[in-house]
């Protein structure tokens, strides 16, 4: 067996950055594990395994920007003891700014330099050239790591870490440094101290997590992407509108199954090597207002938002008015944070928009107990609640998917103008695994949470060997669908 | 289950499946789960350099005309003429004497019109889905018309699922039309028109058509309506006309002056009347009618009766014909054979030229057309399978022959269209996006123009 490729996987590829469902990855997990082992006693050799790991798999991801994570761990290792050493109250807000601007200047200047550089191009009919910029993976998570830190400590709500060490292990912890979960400091570094240990839970549940979330990216999210969704959003116009809508429906579950895939993988795999971190989706589906869509999509961002803005910007303590104002700005901020564009910010006006209609809602029904009165009628109001939170959602997503606002629109007008109900079987036919999938997708989700937990009890009762069997078989299977053929896209009308 | 510290168990998993899988990558056991094969798995691909996806060797013989595979296309002594790398037109009508109908008519044509011994110059451009919404041929009509002369957008069919979606005139229509076409069945006497369909009307039906601010296509000129055998009235802009239609394709002409913001057509479908489309044209100049129709691959024109050509020919004459199709013959990538096709396509391709014995024909062959092998997107085998085919036919029939795939940038070329910092095709590895088309319609026309310019020589 040859191996000419190692090599060149051991350094740094644009094509094929480090994912945790690349083939690779198994192999840098298992390296990994092994040396975390032969350290496992020494809390000091577990940091520095750790940060070595964690730096490696960064570069492998994006290359010399690793570079960034360490820098911005000095400046807010730096900065935070600083802050917390200093009495004299306005230094202490002077150098806080400073940390606030150092790390959003960056995170700007990668991220949203060429969306103002158009903006302004836009306004003025100027025509200053984008310049080329790559976007470091992960810089929007860790930005917001290192913000919460420091603000924490500005607040004396904890104490900055007095190890350079710890910080860049807290802030590049491999398992969540390129998508999340945005972990919190205070929640983090004391489990830096407990010794390796973990239960036979402990090693169930990460189990389940790390299975869990590649079916939900690999087998779920990739396969009803490529095999269908793209296609519809990459051309809308072509397609009749029970198709666009079904798109949006695979779309829905595409995003979920991707991003809460991937934190589930993050939080098992940390789950292994003997950290907690809190779920970062909690069936968000399942909701029956927008209100309870952001308590259980994204959890760690949201409640980022609501403790570094929400709050800061005065919260619900200024009056109505301003609580919805509040709101508003806080997912305007959260949207263009997903992206540079505005279909972002448009993505993000309309959640804070419905956040702060369903505060009003809220208030309304409450003169109106006789709506829900009885389990019937509670039944259907949370049906019908879940149902409209869904699709408002699933408006949302074209904005959040689609480039352009013309797509989105074009996207929109072919399921009110052009929907064509009547395909829907021959539609559903085309691509049966897609849609088999898509429905299994959908009812997992609103399974109730005990199912997921007798799942982690066998897996929690098995042994070794059999959890190995387990895997293997999982990856097999994994396999079998990374590598089949594409379904070739149909046409309905003609 | 045992209590205490499990430390060690992540690391003995990960290493345990590690071990299963390269036993099973070993062994490559057949594991066949009711009926369905799992394909060989190895865990170890991503450690080893991707090498050149294997095709099959018969693919390639059944491509390259020579025993020896594909080494001996490169090797070939006339390197710069092998059809399947070769990006300008082969014109086989010269090779084939007389009964050719290669370029040479439609390049006499182009001459006389720009020395003004002619006053039209007519192109039939025939396709699937690639050039629906009047992609491709928009960017050639728009640059043999800035060459050439003439305005006006040619042929628009009376409803369509792409209208929304075409740039080069806005059109709308009531939803009370019955459109027949090639995948349903038209009731006897409903003739279909070329372009696979005829439509028609019920009471009040009616049809718009708005120019477009684009240079060449912002006013209506000349203006025909197609219709076929029956009588009806129609309200054009209000103004009442008959339609008496004596054979299977008749005109209705008029000229509509030039401060005409929108053409409205109401018919009064009391009887039954099938219409065809309407026609934009200038009195002067090149015109080219873009005949798509999604997910067909060039056989279904069969379809079309002697009678419908025929009268074509006399109403409506073409001096070029393209048929530019492909992408639905190559439904499933790793199919070489196309028996299927080539028969019934060899018929249509007979008929047509029976029944347009005047017309150059240009046989557009396939684009390049990607799938993914072994978690990477490369030209299907099929691609070149049938350009050989398509090849055949030109060179047979004596036609010219265009290869799309060649002038795109040969192997692989459709992954670098979809995956280039400018996206030029869609993710279905199949379709280009308006950017691509414009591509492929300038292609075109240089390839037309090269032709041009040494035809004159």
């Amino acid at each position: 067996m040859s191996f000419e490729n190692l090599l060149s996987l051991l350094v740094y590829n644009k094509e094929s950055p480090i994912l945790f469902n690349s083939g690779f990855f198994l192999f840098f997990f298992a390296v990994f594990l092994l040396c975390y082992q032969v350290v496992r006693n020494s809390e000091r050799g577990r940091v520095a395994v750790f940060c070595f790991f964690s730096l490696y798999f960064f570069y492998l991801a994006c290359g010399y920007y690793v570079g960034l994570v360490i820098l911005s761990a000095i400046v807010d290792f730096y900065l935070s003891n600083r802050i917390y050493r200093e009495t004299n109250e306005k230094l202490r807000k002077g150098l806080l700014w400073f940390s606030v601007l150092i790390n959003i200047g960056m995170l700007f200047y990668f991220k949203y330099t060429n969306f103002f550089i158009n903006a302004i191009n836009d306004i003025s009919g100027g025509n200053i050239h984008p310049l080329h910029i790559l976007l470091p993976i992960g810089i929007s998570f860790y930005t917001f790591e290192n913000l919460s830190y420091t603000v924490d400590v500005y607040r004396r709500e904890i104490k900055p870490v007095d190890k350079f060490m710890d910080y860049l292990f807290f802030l590049s912890f491999f398992p969540k440094l390129m998508m999340g979960p945005i972990v919190r400091a205070a929640d983090f570094i004391p489990q830096i101290r407990k010794p390796y240990v973990l239960s036979q839970e402990d090693v169930g549940k990460g189990m389940f997590l790390i299975i869990n979330g590649l079916f939900k990216k690999v087998i779920v999210s990739d396969f009803i992407y490529q095999h269908f969704v793209q296609y519809i959003f990459d051309d809308p116009t072509r397609h009749t509108g029970i198709e666009c809508l079904l798109g949006v429906y695979g779309y829905a579950l595409v995003i979920y199954c991707d991003f809460s895939g991937y934190s589930d993988m993050a939080i098992g795999i940390a789950r292994w090597t003997g950290f907690v971190i809190p779920p970062n989706f909690d069936k968000p589906y399942q909701s029956s207002s927008i209100t309870e869509f952001w308590r259980r999509w994204h959890i760690s961002l949201s409640s980022w938002l609501r403790d570094y803005i929400y709050i800061p910007l005065g919260g619900n303590r200024k009056g109505k008015f301003r609580q919805y104002v509040n709101l508003l700005l806080t997912m305007l901020i959260g949207g263009f944070w997903h992206g540079a564009s505005w279909n972002f910010i448009f993505w993000g006006g309309v959640h804070g928009g419905s956040l702060a209609v369903d505060k009003l809602w809220i208030q309304w029904q409450k003169g109106l107990s006789w709506l829900k009165a009885g389990p019937v009628r509670a039944g259907l109001w949370k049906i019908g609640g879940i149902l409209f939170t869904f699709h408002l959602v699933c408006f949302c997503w074209v904005f959040f998917k689609m480039e352009t606002f013309e797509g989105a629109w074009a996207l929109l007008h072919q399921v009110a103008g052009n929907f064509q109900g009547h395909l829907a079987g021959e539609v559903i036919a085309a691509y049966p695994q897609v849609f088999m999938l898509m429905g299994l997708g959908y009812v997992l989700h609103f399974l109730p949470a005990n199912w997921d937990s007798k799942l982690v009890n066998g897996f929690t009762k098995l042994h070794w060997a059999g959890a190995a069997v387990v895997m293997m078989l999982f990856i097999w299977v994994l396999n079998e669908m990374k590598t089949l053929e594409p379904m070739i896209p149909i046409y309905f009308q003609f | 289950m045992s209590s205490g510290n499990k430390h060690p168990y992540p690391l003995l998993i990960t290493i345990g499946a590690i071990v299963g899988l390269s036993v099973v990558s070993a062994l490559k056991p057949a594991v066949n789960i009711g009926g369905y094969e799992l394909r060989p798995l190895d865990v170890y691909a991503d450690l080893r350099t991707p090498g050149p996806v294997s095709i099959p060797d018969t693919v390639l013989l059944a491509a390259a005309d020579t025993a020896q595979g594909a080494d001996s296309l490169k090797k070939n002594p006339l390197p710069a003429r092998d059809f399947l790398t070769y990006s300008g037109i082969l014109d086989y009508g010269y090779t084939t004497g007389p009964q050719g109908a290669g370029m040479h008519h439609f390049m006499e044509a182009l001459r006389q019109l720009r020395t003004g011994s002619r006053k039209k110059v007519r192109i039939a451009y025939f396709g699937d889905s690639m050039i629906e919404g009047d992609l491709i041929t928009q960017d050639l009509r728009d640059s043999l018309q800035s060459f050439f002369g003439g305005e006006g957008v040619g042929f628009v069919p009376a409803t369509s699922v792409v209208s929304g979606f075409r740039t080069t005139i806005t059109h709308s229509f009531s939803p009370n039309w019955t459109d027949y076409h090639f995948k349903n069945s038209p009731p006897a006497g409903v003739e279909l028109g070329i372009s696979g369909h005829a439509f028609v009307p019920s009471p009040e039906s009616w049809v718009r058509f708005q120019p477009v601010r684009h240079k060449r296509l912002d006013e209506f000129g000349e203006v025909s309506l197609l219709f076929g055998k029956g009588a009806g009235q129609v309200r054009i802009n209000d103004r009442p006309a008959t339609l008496e239609g004596i054979g299977k394709l008749n005109a209705y002409s008029f000229h509509a002056d030039s401060s005409t913001r929108s053409l409205t057509f109401k018919f009064s479908g009391d009887r039954p009347l099938p219409l065809y489309g309407v026609c934009f044209e200038s009195r002067e100049g090149i015109f080219l009618d873009n005949y798509s129709f999604r997910g067909i691959s060039g056989i279904e024109l069969g379809k079309l009766s002697s009678d419908m050509l025929k009268q074509v020919q006399t109403v409506r004459p073409y001096d070029l014909i393209v048929l530019h199709y492909g992408a639905n013959v190559l439904f499933k990538p790793e199919n070489t054979r196309f028996d299927w096709y080539e028969r019934p396509m060899e018929k249509v391709v007979d008929s047509l030229r029976k029944h347009f014995p005047q017309s150059s024909f240009l046989i557009v062959g396939t684009a390049d057309k990607s799938y993914r092998k072994d978690g990477r997107y490369v030209t299907a085998p099929g691609v070149k399978a049938l350009l050989k085919v398509q090849h055949q036919f030109a060179e047979e029939k004596g036609l010219a022959y265009w290869n799309l795939y060649s002038a795109m940038g040969g192997d692989g070329a459709m992954a670098r269209w979809v995956e280039g910092e400018q996206a030029l095709a869609n993710k279905d590895y199949t379709h280009f996006n308006f950017r691509g088309a414009s591509k492929v319609g300038a292609l075109l026309y240089k390839a037309i123009m090269d032709e041009y310019q040494h035809d004159a020589m």
